[in-house]
């Protein structure tokens, strides 16, 4: 049983074809050219070269940094006389950038732990690198030599603290001779408690001496004591109407603060309900400013970030 | 009874379309909460704690994958780290945006991260990286983007540090025509102190004072001492070197005040030595 088509079904078919083909090979065409955009491969880029004896730890691609930033990239390694030419590719506006007696050091992004870079350290030169250029090459530094730079380091250290540890077994014979003579000092102990002894009874009786001259004192004093005895009574009225003053004021005082304590009892139950208000209210208003269509009407205005101000380029951004 | 059905319908539609309201999960919660108490704290001048927080907020944004956030808590965590004098670390948090490519991050967050990383290289003497970063934000940055006068304003600081005079002059002028509205009012008188500064430079310190004097005013509408501190050592230098010996002592008195009222021991010290000139 045959179907029958409609006429004109496969009019101009092969125009249609072509045409799709046509728009598919754009797309396609298109989609490299972004991949190609992307992966840079429309940006000029100048190699520089460096010999390195041991290439380890150098991989194509890893990143070539100036001052932190990513200009370049490891191209191409190849064997070549005294070790391995490595080739760097730099983005040509960058190669300005890069003095004469520049040279190229390998480093991690955090110090011992992180990402592997080229990093080129920048010379003094004035004029630019030329493009093909070699340059110095600081190989990293291997776990035997940091060792060794710690050892040459702490060495010096070690010996002072072994000297200091010889000169205090030294002090020890010292510590002998004066422990022999702190015995001595105690053997004579007794004889000093005698001539203690001595000096006290002396200064008892100095002390009887004193007393008999201290009882003609005395008497003077008395005499002076029935002078103050008249003036206390007049002095005692003065005072007893001062501190009734100041008893009258206290009362009154307390009388106060209990009022005071009263209305604040009063009051409290009032500031909890306005509190609770309060808090009501910052509710309704936080969920008002959620719902819409009010909720545009409430954007932040600001987007949290603290001011970025070029003031702070001068270094007087520390002290705030 | 249809324009009341159709108005009905217009009103749900839009209702549906109105974004869903955001709850926030636990984690996101923790993070709004981070960044709203490092922000208090900053205000208030508690810096470490403010750091503390920004530094959570960056691991919690860190946890969600959320870019913007990263972004932005690393800029800020690098504002606060520059003003307790911690470079290396402030350095360390524009990592996390600058080495570290992501994916939905805007372009003008990275223009910031730029122009941030620029700032603290000026600050810290490193003036060929700052002169890298500052042009890499440049370069991002439209002819009227935000930050237009504040990368002029770096360039012209570098300039200038570097002894480059006229070209520090030429980019401060630009920096000014950029810094327009009130946002732009601090660029604008960074812009002014450093067109001084050049002018100083060139040796034509008559000149200086005019747009140092302007200054002076744009800072002191603003409330911020450290630059009515700056502003006053400059006018005390412009004038000192134009043979105003009277005016220079009277702006040196006037730091000195400022200078001992923002409790800047260092900076009070200078400024009497050179009062006793």
């Amino acid at each position: 049983m045959s179907v029958a088509l409609p006429p004109g079904r496969f009019t101009r078919l092969v125009l249609k074809v072509n045409v799709f083909l046509l728009i598919a090979l754009a797309l396609a065409a298109a989609f490299m050219a972004m991949v190609a955009y992307k992966q840079g491969w429309f940006v000029r880029q100048s190699p520089l070269h460096f010999v390195t004896p041991n290439a380890l730890g150098i991989n194509k691609g890893m990143p070539v940094k100036l001052h932190g930033f990513t200009i370049g990239q490891v191209g191409e390694l190849k064997l070549a006389e005294g070790g391995v030419d490595v080739q760097l590719s730099i983005v040509s506006e960058y190669l300005r950038r890069i003095p004469q007696g520049s040279y190229a050091r390998h480093a991690r992004e955090a110090g011992v732990i992180g990402t592997a870079v080229i990093d080129i350290v920048p010379g003094e030169g004035t004029l630019p690198l030329a493009e093909g250029a070699v340059i110095r090459f600081e190989p990293p530094r291997g776990i035997s030599e940091i060792i060794d730079d710690f050892r040459r380091q702490a060495v010096p250290a070690f010996n002072e603290v072994k000297q200091a540890m010889s000169q205090l077994g030294r002090s020890g014979e010292d510590l002998t001779a004066i422990l022999s003579a702190l015995r001595r000092e105690v053997e004579q102990l007794p004889a000093t408690h005698r001539a203690a002894r001595n000096l006290l009874q002396e200064a008892t009786k100095a002390t009887a001496e004193l007393n008999q001259q201290a009882a003609t004192t005395l008497a003077a004093t008395a005499r002076v004591a029935q002078g103050v005895d008249r003036a206390l009574p007049a002095l005692s009225e003065k005072l007893n109407a001062s501190i009734q003053s100041i008893d009258a004021a206290a009362v009154q005082l307390k009388k106060t603060g209990e009022e005071a304590q009263a209305t604040l009892r009063d009051a409290r139950p009032l500031l909890d309900h306005s509190e609770t208000a309060a808090r009501e209210a910052g509710d309704v208003l936080s969920a008002a400013k959620r719902t819409w269509p009010l909720s545009d009407s409430f954007k932040e205005t600001s987007e949290g970030l603290l001011p970025i101000d070029s003031f702070e380029a001068q270094g007087k951004g520390r002290v705030r | 009874m249809s324009r009341w059905l159709a108005a009905w319908l217009i009103a749900l539609t839009a209702a549906c379309s109105a974004p869903a309201t955001d709850r926030g999960s636990p984690a996101q919660g923790r993070l709004s909460e981070a960044e709203a108490r490092a922000a208090a704290l900053a205000r208030s001048g508690d810096y470490a704690g403010a750091a503390r927080f920004y530094g959570e907020a960056l691991r919690i944004a860190t946890s969600l994958e959320n870019a913007d956030a990263i972004a932005a808590n690393a800029i800020n965590l690098s504002v606060v780290e520059q003003w307790l004098g911690r470079d290396a670390e402030a350095r360390a948090a524009l990592a996390a945006v600058l080495d570290e490519p992501r994916a939905g991050l805007s372009e003008r967050r990275k223009t910031q991260a730029e122009l941030r990383r620029a700032i603290l290289e000026a600050a810290s003497g490193n003036l060929g990286a700052a002169e890298v970063w500052a042009g890499e934000a440049e370069r991002r940055c439209a002819s009227s983007c935000e930050y237009a006068a504040a990368i002029l304003n770096v360039r012209a600081q570098v300039a200038l540090d570097s002894g480059r005079n006229a070209e520090a002059a030429r980019l401060a002028g630009a920096a000014l025509e950029r810094a327009r509205g009130d946002s732009g009012r601090a660029e604008a008188a960074n812009a002014l102190r450093t067109a001084g500064r050049a002018r100083i430079a060139a040796g034509d310190a008559g000149a200086a004072l005019g747009p140092l004097r302007q200054a002076l005013e744009i800072d002191r509408a603003l409330g911020d001492p450290r630059k009515i501190l700056a502003d006053l050592t400059e006018l005390a230098r412009a004038a000192d070197a134009a043979g105003d010996a009277q005016a220079a002592r009277s702006y040196k008195e006037r730091g000195l005040a400022v200078s001992r009222a923002i409790n800047d021991g260092r900076s009070a010290a200078e400024t009497e030595v050179l009062l006793r000139r």
